[in-house]
């Protein structure tokens, strides 16, 4: 098996303060990964990495969506395929879509539930609504590789398995950080666990059991096991 | 592209009406309902001269001397100083008549009664000095540059180290009115104005009266630009001038406010532009 | 925890508190200048000709002035062309902003010079045309619109921009990930700017451009007030119906027909152009290479070092006079007090107050006071404090107080202020730049500030002393501007209404 990315005693990092120290770690090309951890402990910062490292292999779906929310829901997801148009084309476009494009975007958008909605303000629709106009977005560039940020944070859980059903068939490979353990176990190959600016956990998911995982979380063992909101 | 050709009409409009006469004039007081009253002297002068006549809105006589500078005005009705100002910016320009009161033109010295200043004889009163003061607009030759100069010549001062306080009112009315409440204690004038404001009863004669009447110069004249013969036809400014001197219907001479116009030339105006040049006026 | 005492007064490092102490210092460094500031009161009897204003403004002549909607259409027209021009030549302008000092500093210098004056520069060389009036209001907007459009585009939230995929060109990115985050401040930017140019509008009528304001000013100061009132009613009617026909479907028509007003445009002479800039602008003796000469031209130039310690001087007091009057009024249109009637004659006032020309204003209170420097500082701290106690109010409603059962003076004190200080304080900071550019229009009153000597520069056909003047004015008001951002508060007490309102719209 390929190895895509492969850190090896790295630290991780803002300018002024590390995040994760003496990470090794690695991605392999086909794996299905889990990103489990508390929330501040490095998460997005890993995969801001990991974009970095993978470039135009990697389709990128941020924490904060990172939509525009004044423009409609078709042109947010047009922007996943920005660069491969000439600036011209992407200005008449906003004038005017591009048939082409407002066809596959049409067709990603039945396939999560925001039919209707392409000529939408992004500002108009609801907290779920603007996470699959995320993941929508990220899905329309077609890449190798998915990496997304707590994507289905705010998504009631049968939704968040048909979602990730829907990324991981386009995609082979993807890294998801979550907060819903049981989805790691049953939607992933293999889990990185963080804690404390460490990788703790590298395993694959078929030997983990939902007790493994509580030891991330510092207040493990206690009964609130729902997610902190994003 | 809607845009551009509307921009373009005007374009095209405005340069077909090209080589229309036209003239701006600013009486002393009472601007009001200027262009009701002007447009029937543009009738008048279009009658006259044959050509078109168009009146244009000025509002102070820098603005005037501006538009006479830039040809926007050919024919322009201004005072003493602004008159030797324009004619100096222009070349050739000149002085072809003025009102008959103009050559005879003075400047009253009001004072606020509070102010304790009585008439005396031929002179300024001595006791103005240490009072508040204000001339009219900083151009005006009656408001200003006469005011200055006789001031200076009786006190061999200027009027700064004259007066408390010396301020610009900007306007006759306005002096007028500054004195009488007696925001200043004294104020120089167009003696035309203050005449007109008692006649109809204006101003509060308890309150303000003169205390002194200037000896007479010249002031208020029409000047016409130099090149006019050129481009109207020969003998056109003489026929401009005789127009002027004939308007004789005293609902045209009413805006001026002038009882009639009478020939004048620019070295009438002499005596004016060599005050305006010692006073640093003018240079 | 052990030393946990009551701190002493105004002591602590709290931003509440080091903005009290900013304030203070102001209020203090006027109080000790003010000694040098010409206050008397010498008036007698100012009661009847404020009576006859009175009567005018309460019995105004509607049909008084001759082509009054000629006139109104060109205040539009102006306002709408200069606001439109402007922002077309600021917004590239603003892309550049931060990138180029050379940018900066003709955008400084272009803001620097009054409106008014730009006209009187430009009269010289377009007469009186609506093209003076236009590039009066679009040079010096285009370089405020530069530097306001930069600060907003500054705060672009990156989250989109970070989110796209690598590769994409910069103008797409700009066009999809940037402009459309900043679009709608923007644009309530360039329309509150719209609103500042009607009031400039009327303005350039005092130099003699037909708009409102050239009636205005002559039947005010020919003391026809009935005409006057009229068009001042007329005018604040205008301001405050602005939300009603400023509508943007509305407004590329009205630019549209306003054109077919604004002509005949003027025949610009080549050589009169050129002579003006290549000669009549500068001393004789620098473009004959005479130093000496120079030095003497220097001398003739009257008080130049009086008329900048009054042009200070009067800024100072101006803003700290605004201080005061905006702390007192904002709460006059702020929904946390009073009821709805109260609330709308508190609006009534501010616009009333800020709407109407500082040299109106100056001039009643010259009739009443005398003439001295006290009118003009009244005028000013009225004008700007009313126009900031506008926007804090503005910036009040938008809070939800915590506690909903205090007294007002408890609610203003303890829920409202703390929250809007650093907001009222740095569109003081910003406004203080525009208080000294408004000095210079009160020379009327025998203030001898720079403005009144540019005035009389162009009165007496001086330009070359006229620009001379006009660049010390603007390096004055450069340095008043760096000085102020200095000591402008940055970090503000976080609400969304300060975050929504950025402080440049202070700058009108």
């Amino acid at each position: 098996m390929k190895e895509l990315v492969h850190f090896d005693g790295e630290a991780l990092g803002h300018a002024r303060h590390t995040v994760l120290a003496d990470l090794t770690l690695g991605l392999q090309d086909g794996q299905r990964v889990a990103l489990l951890g508390p929330s501040g402990v490095g998460k997005s910062t890993l995969l801001a990495t990991l974009r970095e490292r993978l470039g135009q292999r990697a389709a990128w779906c941020p924490q904060e969506h990172g939509l525009v929310p004044p423009l409609s829901v078709y042109h947010n997801i047009y922007m996943g395929r920005l660069e491969h148009h000439s600036a011209l084309a992407n200005l008449v476009n906003l004038l005017r879509p591009r048939r082409d494009a407002w066809r596959d975007i049409q067709a990603l958008c039945a396939e999560l539930g925001l039919s209707g909605l392409l000529k939408r303000p992004v500002v108009q629709l609801s907290g779920g609504q603007r996470q699959r106009v995320a993941i929508a977005r990220a899905l329309y560039q077609v890449r190798d590789v998915f990496l997304g940020d707590e994507l289905v944070a705010s998504i009631d859980p049968y939704q968040a398995r048909r979602l990730l059903t829907m990324i991981q068939r386009q995609h082979a490979t993807c890294v998801i950080a979550l907060h819903q353990r049981e989805l790691a176990l049953t939607h992933f190959d293999h889990v990185w666990g963080l804690r404390d600016g460490q990788l703790i956990l590298d395993a694959p998911a078929h030997e983990l059991t939902l007790a493994d995982l509580d030891t991330l979380y510092p207040d493990a063992g206690s009964t609130d096991t729902r997610p902190e909101p994003a | 592209m809607r845009w551009l050709l509307a921009c373009l009409l005007i374009l095209v409009s405005t340069a077909a009406s090209a080589e229309t006469f036209r003239f701006t004039a600013i009486p002393d007081a009472d601007q009001s309902r200027l262009q009701e009253r002007f447009d029937k002297v543009a009738a008048y002068l279009e009658k006259q001269l044959d050509v078109d006549v168009e009146y244009v809105p000025v509002k102070s006589y820098s603005a005037a001397v501006s538009a006479f500078r830039n040809d926007q005005v050919q024919l322009a009705w201004f005072g003493g100083l602004t008159g030797v100002q324009a004619r100096r910016l222009v070349p050739d320009s000149r002085a072809i008549a003025q009102g008959k009161e103009d050559a005879e033109f003075r400047t009253y010295f009001i004072a606020n009664t509070h102010a304790g200043i009585k008439p005396q004889g031929d002179d300024l009163p001595k006791n103005v000095q240490g009072k508040t003061f204000t001339f009219g607009a900083k151009t005006s030759t009656s408001g200003r540059l006469m005011p200055e100069y006789f001031i200076r010549k009786q006190f061999g001062a200027p009027p700064k180290s004259l007066f408390s306080r010396v301020g610009f009112s900007g306007d006759h009315s306005r002096t007028i009115a500054l004195v009488e409440s007696g925001a200043y204690d004294l104020g120089a004038v167009n003696f035309k104005v203050w005449e007109d404001a008692v006649a109809e009863d204006r101003v509060d004669t308890d309150k303000v009266d003169v205390i002194w009447k200037t000896p007479t110069y010249p002031d208020y004249q029409w000047t016409i630009r130099g090149d006019i013969d050129a481009r109207y036809g020969d003998g056109f400014t003489d026929k401009v001038r005789q127009a002027l001197l004939d308007m004789d219907d005293p609902e045209l001479l009413e805006s001026f406010p002038r009882q009639d116009f009478i020939p004048a030339d620019n070295d009438d105006y002499q005596p004016i532009e060599d005050i305006g040049e010692k006073l640093g006026l003018l240079r | 925890m052990s030393d946990e005492r009551a701190p002493g007064l105004l002591a602590g490092n709290s931003l509440n508190l080091r903005l009290a102490r900013r304030s203070l210092g102001l209020i203090a460094l006027c109080l000790m200048v003010l000694p040098f500031a010409d206050l008397a009161i010498t008036t007698h009897d100012p009661w009847a000709e404020l009576g006859r204003m009175l009567t005018g403004l309460l019995h105004p002549d509607i049909l008084a002035t001759e082509s009054l909607p000629h006139a109104i259409a060109l205040t539009i027209g102006f306002a709408l062309w200069g606001t439109l021009l402007g922002m077309l030549l600021g917004f590239p302008l603003a892309l550049l902003f931060h990138r180029s000092r050379l940018v900066r500093a003709g955008c400084a210098f272009v803001r620097a010079i009054h409106e008014l004056f730009w006209a009187l520069l430009l009269l010289q060389v377009f007469g009186l045309s609506a093209l003076t009036a236009i590039a009066a209001l679009t040079i010096p907007y285009a370089g405020i619109f530069a530097k306001v459009y930069a600060e907003i585009l500054e705060l672009t939230p990156r989250a989109p921009v970070d989110a796209l995929p690598e590769g994409v060109g910069r103008l797409s990115r700009f066009v999809y990930a940037e402009l459309p985050m900043v679009w709608a401040r923007l644009s309530s930017y360039t329309r509150y700017r719209f609103e500042c140019a009607m009031r400039s509008s009327v303005l350039l009528g005092f130099v003699g451009l037909p708009t409102l304001g050239f009636h205005l000013e002559s039947a005010f100061r020919e003391g026809r007030y009935a005409e006057a009132g009229a068009l001042l009613w007329v005018f604040y009617l205008m301001i405050a119906s602005l939300a009603l026909w400023g509508h943007r479907r509305l407004l590329p028509w009205i630019a549209l027909g306003s054109l077919f007003l604004l002509g005949p445009w003027p025949d610009i002479d080549g050589a009169l152009l050129w002579r003006f800039v290549s000669v009549d602008l500068w001393p004789k003796p620098l473009l004959e290479g005479n130093w000496s000469g120079l030095w003497q031209w220097f001398g003739e130039i009257p008080d130049l070092l009086p008329a900048i310690g009054n042009t200070l001087l009067l800024g100072l007091m101006g803003t700290a006079g605004s201080l005061l009057v905006a702390l007192l009024l904002w709460p006059l249109a702020s929904r946390h007090f009073g009821n709805r009637p109260t609330r709308m004659a508190g609006k009534g006032v501010l616009i009333l107050m800020r709407s109407t020309p500082e040299l109106m204003l100056a001039f009643i209170f010259l009739l009443v006071l005398g003439p001295s420097m006290l009118p003009a500082w009244l005028a000013l701290s009225l004008h700007n404090g009313a126009l900031i106690a506008f926007l804090v109010a503005r910036h009040a409603d938008a809070i939800v107080p915590g506690s909903h059962a205090l007294p007002a003076s408890a609610c203003y004190a303890y829920e409202l202020l703390p929250r809007l200080y650093g907001g009222l304080l740095a569109l003081l900071f910003y406004r203080a730049e525009t208080i000294i550019r408004e000095t210079a229009l009160l020379g009327m009153l025998g203030i001898a500030t720079l403005g009144f000597h540019i005035d009389s520069s162009f009165a007496y056909l001086m330009f070359d002393q006229a620009f001379f003047l006009l660049l010390v004015t603007a390096g004055l008001n450069i340095a008043v501007d760096a000085l102020a951002r200095r000591y402008r508060p940055r970090e503000t007490a976080d609400t969304a209404s300060e975050r929504d309102h950025p402080a440049g719209e202070a700058t009108c």
